[in-house]
């Protein structure tokens, strides 16, 4: 009898005093805030997948600036070994600059070879994936401006030489090593060369980056502008597919880019696509880009200098 | 029966009793301690620092800890943020740096003053659990204790790696700065 009342106290004494036993884990465990929902960072590693526009923006007073370039075809009757395999040639050249107006809002101007072609952009992020919420979106909206001569009166209204492109990003990291983006999108043209041709074009697009080790990723970029097209159209236009190894150097990210595409921001590239990969249309592509933090943080701990 | 009472009695007291013993035992804690780091090297200096390290410390045994989310550490460069937690410190893989030890020497927190200990322990950083034993000063002060410390933290033992071509704009040992005020808790 007494030895099971002992046992007993036992018990209770244990439990009465392990309750307020203090062990640091323990401790740090109630004083960490366990509602936290971290947004996912990086589902892109750029502003831009390839060709169309990752969900990323700029960082606050970030200034990006960004030489964007397309080499000629690779085979077929303009590529070989007399243009180096496209080397010689640019379909197109991109001059740009995007700036964080916020950390979701980015504000971009451009300038582009084709068409002698001025652009302006505006990209907002709506929402971010995070544990409680599943995708990322962001909107982009891009008016582009035509300034090149009027060689055979194509643009009988000034407003003629505009072009607009309204898209929605939507992007899910499904992984540390995948992510996935869908990019429903609408262009308006202002004059189309053939008649069959229809001024405004819905486009699918589906991109993606799959990383395949802590430094290397393959990312694939695949824009659908005709699925809504006439096929009677007088010229072929394909939709432009383009892939590429993305090589990280923790700070700089290099990406050895082809692509079917001669051109480079959507208002040009998605309704004008002539080559394709068949008929050795493919080319070399890239991006340099250099950012700019054009903002001094006034918090000492935290100032980075470079000499 | 007469000793079954008595049993019930003691049994009584000594849960009654019990919390009160341990209440003489004063514990500190905070949730906004200050920590930060530096890596320098001839071509690039860079700071971050973040207010979000929780700390722990118990006066009687001297147990202490700290940990500090990965992410709550803000930089000026808002990519260089993201870099440090994509491709340094992989923090959705590795979500908080931790130090658990004991201070080695014994310290009466009843009185102000200051006091230069050493604290030794484990020090998790990146999955990667390293023994150290970390200087730092203890500044009691009307129930408040306020910890400051200075290390170095060598980025290879906890299996940071640095790529070749950033290795000159990136220190291979960071010095970390801790200064953390806790106040006491009593329960």
């Amino acid at each position: 009898m007494i030895s099971k009342n002992l046992k007993s106290l036992l018990i209770c004494l244990g439990i009465s005093c392990s309750a307020f036993a203090q062990d640091p884990d323990s401790l740090l465990n109630q004083l960490s805030d366990k509602t936290t929902n971290d947004p996912v960072s990086a589902t892109f590693k750029s502003t831009r997948v390839i060709i169309s526009q990752s969900t990323e923006t700029q960082k606050k007073y970030d200034l990006n600036f960004l030489i964007a370039h397309r080499f000629g075809d690779i085979g077929g009757d303009f590529g070989g070994s007399h243009t180096l395999y496209g080397l010689d040639g640019a379909t197109d050249i991109y001059i740009g600059l995007d700036y964080g107006l916020t950390d979701k809002l980015t504000l971009g101007v451009g300038r582009s070879k084709r068409d002698e072609l001025y652009n302006v952009f505006l990209k907002q992020k709506l929402v971010q994936q995070s544990q409680t919420f599943p995708i990322t979106a962001t909107a982009f909206v891009q008016g582009a401006w035509i300034t090149r001569k009027d060689g055979n009166n194509q643009f009988s209204n000034t407003s003629d030489r505009s072009s607009f492109f309204f898209q929605a990003l939507i992007a899910r990291k499904f992984s540390d090593i995948l992510s996935l983006e869908l990019t429903p999108g609408y262009l308006i043209r202002g004059v189309v060369t053939d008649p069959k041709d229809t001024k405004g074009l819905f486009v699918a697009g589906v991109a993606g980056r799959l990383k395949l080790n802590k430094r290397l990723s393959l990312i694939g970029d695949y824009q659908i502008p005709n699925f809504s097209r006439s096929d009677k159209l007088t010229n072929t236009y394909y939709n432009s597919l383009a892939v590429g190894l993305e090589i990280e150097t923790g700070g700089h990210v290099f990406a050895l880019n082809f692509m079917n595409t001669p051109y480079i921001i959507e208002n040009s590239f998605l309704p004008d696509t002539q080559k394709s990969w068949t008929d050795g249309g493919v080319r070399f592509g890239f991006t340099i880009s250099r950012n700019f933090t054009l903002h001094k943080s006034k918090n000492p701990d935290i100032h980075s200098k470079i000499y | 029966m007469e000793s079954l009472k008595n049993t019930k009695k003691l049994f009584l007291l000594v849960t009654l009793l019990c919390p009160l013993l341990l209440k003489a035992q004063v514990n500190y804690s905070t949730n906004n301690g200050k920590i930060s780091f530096f890596s320098s090297t001839p071509i690039e200096d860079i700071k971050a620092a973040s207010g979000k390290a929780s700390a722990v410390l118990i006066s009687k045994s001297g147990d202490i800890a700290f940990q500090v989310p990965i992410k709550s550490f803000q930089f000026e460069k808002g990519l260089m943020q993201e870099h440090f937690n994509e491709n340094y410190m992989e923090s959705d893989k590795f979500p908080l740096a931790k130090f658990k030890g004991k201070i080695n020497q014994n310290i009466d927190f009843t009185k102000n003053g200051e006091y230069d200990v050493t604290a030794t322990g484990i020090l998790s950083m990146h999955g990667v659990d390293k023994q150290r034993t970390i200087n730092g000063k203890l500044k009691v002060m009307d129930g408040k204790v306020q910890i400051l410390s200075n290390f170095n933290v060598a980025c290879a033992d906890h299996n940071i790696k640095i790529p070749r071509l950033v290795l000159a704009k990136i220190a291979e040992v960071i010095n970390v700065n801790v200064d953390a005020t806790l106040n006491s808790i009593n329960k």
